[in-house]
């Protein structure tokens, strides 16, 4: 048992040692100051705006800001489309995989260009080395790239700079932060056993003497761009639980710090903008305590294991089910809340098999969306509650809500409260409700057989649903499965259409008001501070938004989580 | 290309607003009116896809609860875009 | 030396306010809210009110299931009627109290515009024709630039200018300041007079300056009466929160069927449409309008009349206030102290020569000046009929007598005086400046004295400032509020003034047009200002602060630019405004985090006992008895809490001068944890006592 928990500690200590080092060179790069990699990658860089006409120095609004984000994923994704549904007459296709249906490479694209990595396809047997490189590995940089871009928009927007460049953060996100992260982290995994090959599957001869094809491929760099980017869509079906993708601890370690070190930095780079590191180290002390609750609550339940197989064994036995016994309930757990908390969705073990508190654990992470939350667009949800926040109790102090001495009025009211509390319960609760409603097909509608394709009754399969959405809607990816979601499964089309809606919906609708909240805040004219002034970088302020997240955040969905993994927990209980 | 979200909303806002006032003494029986239109094709929508499961007045019943929420939650954004006519 | 328009205000208004709103009968104004809390039922109202709106149409979703608790699928559970039955009456009760919240706050102002009103019934009004002719005709036909005559004891037709005569005017039905007040024209301050004010002396010519239904009494009635209240901006920005809230609950409550029936725990449209008003933001959206409407007519009982709700809410959000010193930080009247002579003349001929300079200043300066020169023995030693006063003008900056004899004696600002001896060509001594330090230095107003060209000394005019003034600059400080006290004083006695009061900053020599350039300067910074003013060249000034207060004494121009008028003519009060704007963005923000804190009560009351079949009964920590006693018990709580809340609605949280920060922690501790805790005491009360009484 100690052990677990020493892993678990070391890791964590990890990660906050990296936050400022990597939060300052994040703040480096955006404000353009010099880094030590300038002399390599301006060059570089001159050639990549000369080439695509990019004039650097134009700062745009919200509204073109948005505009250039969305025009240039849907310029990514139908590129992407098109290279899904050619796989077969396209190069690096040494399996000779032909093209997967439609709604599946429609749903593929969609769920990688939002960074989801929704993933209703098993990799190796779906797709081309040339798809996962040229598709899939291209879309988890540039998806990652524009989550980062909006997040650096949105911190400018709130300390009252202009938003800047989009083209220019996209490119800046990927040359200088991304892409020597991951030559850094790809080398590493390689060195510590990681494949990266671009030759067919390996024939084995086993002990037996029976022929077996052992899948491979170019994986070390799609793995730990995976990870950095908050991607998660695994090269092989079962993701970071396979022995390629992640062979042993140190690999895990790495993984697993690579999730959460850019979510967690881009807070302390917040405070290098807003020079206020007491107010960003406030805040990461908050979303920390709420993250460090959750792993303590999912790795004691996995330590607890299930009572009922306890029973049986007569001996308390921590839960392996759907476990890698290399990473053992202690790296699991730690994982599963890091995957779920920072929208990465990468799993190295599978979530379904967790037990209740497991359950519960990642389905709220999901539902916050701020426990460290995805690439850029996490941090900037955290600072959207503490605008809700100041709102919501900025009135007590007997003046106009401000924060950062710009005035919260209705259009910042009505873009934050739209974007994070109404958005998510529409695009999960919705077609939750659908699913559920018609979980064994219905005569009348045009779906014939099974409408929903659930695989458990009563609270389990509730959460998977839901989960499936939450998961989309999030931008997470990772699923609890158990749904009838890939082709050639009857249920596949629904599933990859709703699931669809809900990636799309979760990741420009917020986005497209965020970067209209970081505009219209920054156009304020700042109002100077007083000892009228309510204080947002105060320990009371904090624990405030902490309330104010718990209540309006996570309420919203007390009763599925009372259905799913609460009523779950004491049917077995535990 | 899209049109600039906020003008479109100030426009939207407009139209709506001066439709609003201008018959807003007929406005609710006409929204019940087209309610119920909508009902005659929802309602038997629903004893359809409920096999049988809820008597005629039953679905009509549970069609009509379901278009006032809608309708409910459609007033909702309103409040929210517009919340100066409220 | 009058160089500042207000110093011939009469010093009128003390701090314990007079309040002219008629003791308003109380049980009246209830009655009439009880009626008025059904007839708000009328959807085309209720609509307005987003939160309630939602109950009403639950309310009305939930009759239908009492009268057949089948219609929307088979009921279960034994006598659904009676508990359907339970929950629409509470609901019902739910919308009558908002309703009830509002009616009453309304209620204060419906009362007072009916007094007023009574003010102002048609008169007959002696308009002067073109040729001079007069003619009787009713106050309704008069119109802007209309002239009219009125005479002792007429009710005066409509808002005007007056042209000719001096009279005392009784202004008791608009300030409840019984003193008559004089009006004179071409005074800038005393010369226009009100509608539906009375003079009860003399009579006086007026040239009408309001068409009727547009003049002041009007503007009073439609304000207090709430006609013209629109949603102030902050007030619109919480109603788009809260409708946000209400859309996610009912996104909540409208999917939770299915999700429901998928686990086996099927709930009953009649519980779900209870669970929804628990959860909705019934309180704050039952009394969001209640609080605004009393905050209005908190600042009306101070006797001031604000022109629009965002007035009174900017009130709050003021960082600097802009003071004139006289009559806000000092009494209004400086006295004279002492004469200090120089230039080689004795005390006694100082005294003869401010006496002289002084025999037709009628203002308290004036007069104080002859009062201290007569008990050093100086007497009138020329004929006075023969003599001529020469009046103070702003551009000269003095004032005095020219004697018969072709003397020129003069008093008036030590600079001006100056260069009046100068051209008199007469000699400035050193003691001169000495002199004028050594009473600047004591925050006096040094005023130079001399007859022709020579210089004869200075007199101490003594400035007292008012008592308590510097406690409230002490307050206003530590809420984060600015003052600057504008002054035509020099600068020495602008700084001693400043720190003996306490301000943050002044600016001395102040012109009127200088005030305009504080404000754009300040604002500039991102500053809320707010000023007082009564003269017309304050107007600019008033229009351009975000909270400007003209004194009821002061002109038209003034009042119209201002956003606020007070009927006391009390400047002190901008201070008390500040409190009341603050104190009703208190009362706001504690209700809504209160209406939200309680969510988590009413959703462990409720969600653990609806789904009792999904095994989630531990997590009912309350042990409320039944799945109908906890439904019941939630709904009671949700309905009785707005009632239980109007008064401190109405009346407004206790406001205290504290930092933000000190603010917020007692605040969150009240309405924060005081709102996640009272609803768990109280919905456990309630249940015992459903229990006890056997209803479920």
């Amino acid at each position: 048992m100690l052990q677990g928990w020493i892993q678990i500690t070391l890791t964590l200590a990890i990660v906050v040692a990296i936050t400022p080092l990597l939060g300052s060179y994040m703040a480096r790069v955006y404000l353009h100051q010099r880094t030590l990699l300038d002399p390599i990658l301006r060059p570089v860089e001159r050639v990549i705006y000369a080439l695509s006409g990019i004039n650097i120095q134009e700062s745009m609004t919200g509204w073109q800001y948005a505009r250039s984000l969305l025009l240039s994923n849907l310029v990514m994704a139908i590129l992407v489309y098109l290279i899904f549904m050619g796989q077969g007459f396209l190069p690096l296709n040494p399996t000779t995989l032909s093209a997967p249906t439609w709604d599946t490479a429609l749903h593929t694209t969609i769920s990688f260009v939002t960074n989801t990595n929704q993933q209703h396809y098993s990799g190796e047997t779906t797709f081309s080395y040339f798809s996962q490189m040229m598709g899939l590995g291209f879309l988890m940089f540039t998806s990652a790239a524009t989550g980062l871009a909006v997040g650096i928009a949105f911190i400018r927007g709130l300390t009252g700079r202009s938003l800047g460049n989009f083209y220019v953060d996209l490119t800046r996100s990927i040359t200088r932060i991304l892409l020597p992260l991951s030559i850094v982290g790809a080398v590493l995994l390689l060195m510590l056993g990681v494949p990266e090959t671009l030759d067919g599957a390996a024939i084995a001869t086993t002990l037996e003497g029976a022929t077996q094809a052992i899948a491979r491929g170019p994986v070390a760099h799609f793995e730990i761009i995976k990870e950095l980017g908050e991607n998660g869509g695994g090269f092989f079906a079962i993701n970071s639980a396979h022995p390629f993708e992640n062979p042993n601890a140190a690999t895990n370690l790495i993984e697993t710090v690579a999730m959460i070190a850019i979510p967690t930095s881009l807070i302390y780079t917040y405070g290098v903008f807003a020079n206020n590191r007491k107010q960003a180290w406030l805040v990461y002390g908050m979303v920390f305590a709420i993250y460090l609750g959750f792993v303590i609550i999912t790795a004691i339940g996995e330590y607890g294991g299930n009572p009922t197989i306890n029973a049986l064994l007569g001996t308390p036995q921590p839960n392996l089910e759907g476990k890698e016994v290399r990473f053992g309930w202690a790296q699991s757990a730690l994982f599963a809340v890091t995957t779920t908390g920072t929208m990465c969705g990468a799993v190295n073990a599978l979530i379904d098999s967790f037990m209740p508190p497991g359950g519960f654990v990642t389905l709220s992470n999901l539902f916050l969306q701020i426990v460290w939350g995805g690439q850029g667009t996490g941090t900037a949800y955290l600072f959207v509650y503490l605008i809700l926040a100041v709102f919501v109790t900025g009135l007590m102090v007997g003046r106009t809500p401000e924060f950062l001495g710009r005035k919260i009025e209705k259009r910042e009211v009505v873009l934050a409260s739209f974007m994070v509390l109404l958005v998510h319960p529409i695009l999960i609760l919705i077609p939750g409700a659908i699913a559920l409603q018609f979980p064994l097909g219905v005569n009348a509608l045009a779906f014939p057989d099974q409408f929903a394709g659930i695989s458990n009754p009563g609270f389990h399969g509730l959460s998977q649903v839901i989960y499936e959405y939450a998961s989309a809607a999030a931008n997470n990816g990772s699923g609890l499965e158990g749904l009838a979601d890939s082709q050639p499964a009857a249920t596949g089309l629904w599933w990859n259409l709703s699931a669809s809606v809900a990636l799309l919906g979760g990741r420009y609708i917020p986005i497209i008001a965020l970067l209209l909240l970081a505009d219209s805040l920054s156009r304020k004219q700042p109002v100077p501070e007083t000892a009228g002034t309510l204080r947002t970088d105060t320990p009371l302020f904090t624990g405030v938004t902490a309330g104010v997240i718990l209540i309006l955040g996570a309420l919203t969905f007390f009763p599925i989580l009372a259905l799913g993994p609460i009523a779950e927990a004491f049917s077995l209980g535990g | 290309m899209i049109r600039n979200l906020n003008s479109m909303l100030a426009d939207v806002g407009e139209t709506c607003s001066t439709g609003w006032d201008s018959g807003r003494r007929q406005q609710v029986p006409r929204y019940l009116f087209l309610l119920l239109c909508l009902n005659l094709v929802a309602a038997p929508a629903v004893y359809a896809a409920t096999d049988g499961a809820f008597s005629k007045t039953q679905s009509y019943a549970i069609a009509l609860l379901a278009l006032t929420t809608v309708a409910l939650a459609a007033y909702l954004f309103v409040v929210i875009f517009q919340p100066e006519r409220f | 030396m009058t160089s500042n328009p207000s110093d011939l205000r009469q010093p009128r208004g003390s701090r314990n306010q007079r309040r002219h709103t008629p003791k308003a009968n109380m049980s009246g104004i209830y009655r009439r809210a009880i009626r008025d809390a059904f007839v708000k039922l009328n959807p085309r109202v209720a609509i307005r009110n987003p939160v309630m709106f939602v109950v009403w149409i639950g309310t009305i979703v939930t009759a239908l299931v009492t009268l057949d608790p089948n219609l929307f699928g088979t009921a279960q559970g034994e006598n659904p009627r009676l508990f359907n039955g339970l929950i629409t009456i509470i609901l019902f009760f739910t919308v009558v109290f908002a309703n009830f919240a509002e009616a009453v706050a309304e209620g204060r102002g419906k009362a007072q515009a009916d007094s007023l009103r009574a003010t102002k019934s048609d008169t007959v009004a002696r308009k002067v024709l073109p040729d001079g002719t007069i003619q009787e005709v009713s106050s309704t036909t008069l119109r802007q630039g209309d002239t009219v005559k009125v005479i002792a004891g007429d009710l005066i037709p409509a808002d005007g200018e007056v042209i000719q005569g001096v009279a005392s005017v009784d202004e008791a039905a608009i300030t409840g300041e019984s003193a008559p007040v004089l009006k004179q024209p071409g005074t800038d301050i005393a010369s226009s007079v009100t509608g539906g004010t009375r003079i009860i002396s003399d009579e006086l010519t007026l040239r009408v300056t309001s068409d009727p239904g547009k003049g002041f009494i009007d503007r009073m009635i439609a304000l207090v009466e709430g006609a013209e209240r629109s949603k102030t901006p902050n007030e619109i920005a919480l109603t788009v929160l809260l409708a946000v809230l209400t859309l996610v609950f009912l996104i909540v409550i409208a999917t939770l069927p299915p999700i429901a029936t998928y686990v086996q725990a099927p709930v009953s449209i009649a519980a779900l449409i209870a669970l929804l008003v628990a959860l909705i933001p019934t309180t704050i959206g039952g009394l969001l309008s209640a609080i605004g409407i009393a905050g209005m007519d908190r600042v009306a009982q101070f006797n001031v009349v604000a022109t629009s709700g965002r007035a009174v809410e900017a009130c709050g959000d003021v960082s600097t206030l802009i003071l004139d010193k006289t009559g806000t930080i000092t009494l209004g009247n400086r006295l004279a102290d002492e004469f200090i002579p120089v230039n080689g003349h004795s005390l006694q001929e100082v005294a003869q020569v401010s006496l002289a300079a002084s025999v037709f200043d009628e203002t308290p300066e004036g007069k104080s000046i002859v009062r201290l020169a007569q008990q050093l023995g100086a007497t009138v030693d020329f004929d006075r009929a023969s003599a001529e006063g020469i009046e103070f003008s702003a551009r000269t900056r003095m004032s005095g007598t020219d004697l018969p004899n072709d003397r020129e004696v003069r008093k008036g600002a030590v600079d001006a005086i100056r260069g009046f001896v100068r051209s008199r060509s007469g000699a400035i001594t050193p003691d001169l400046d000495q002199a004028y330090e050594k009473v600047s230095r004591l925050g006096g107003t040094p005023l130079a004295v001399c007859d022709g060209g020579d210089l004869y000394g200075v007199i101490y005019l003594k400035d007292i400032i008012k008592p308590g003034i510097r406690e409230r600059f002490d307050q206003l400080r530590r809420m984060g509020v600015r003052t600057i006290m504008l002054t035509g004083d020099n600068r020495i006695t602008a700084s001693v003034i400043a720190s003996e009061a306490g301000v943050d900053d002044f600016i001395a020599e102040a012109t009127p047009e200088d005030k305009i350039d504080v404000i754009r300067a300040e604002q500039s910074k991102g500053k809320l200002v707010a000023m007082t003013g009564d003269g017309t060249n304050d107007a600019p000034a008033l229009a351009q602060a975000n909270v400007g207060v003209a004194m009821n004494s002061g002109t038209q121009a003034a009042k119209e630019a201002a956003n606020m008028v007070d009927l006391d003519s009390d400047p002190t009060k901008l201070i008390d405004l500040v409190t009341i704007g603050k104190q009703l963005l208190i009362t706001r923000g504690a209700l809504t985090t209160f209406s939200i804190a309680n969510d988590i009560a009413k959703y462990f009351a409720i969600i653990p006992t609806i789904f009792a079949a999904a095994g989630i009964g531990a997590l009912n920590i309350m042990r409320l008895s039944t799945p109908q006693s906890a439904i019941l018990s939630a709904l009671i709580y949700n309905a009785l809490i707005i009632p239980a809340l109007i008064p401190l609605a109405l009346r407004g949280v206790q406001f205290r001068p504290l930092t933000a920060n000190q603010l917020l922690r007692r605040n969150i501790f009240i309405y924060g944890i005081g709102g996640v805790i009272a609803p768990f005491v109280a919905v456990k009360l309630i249940d015992i006592i459903i229990s006890a009484v056997g209803l479920a």
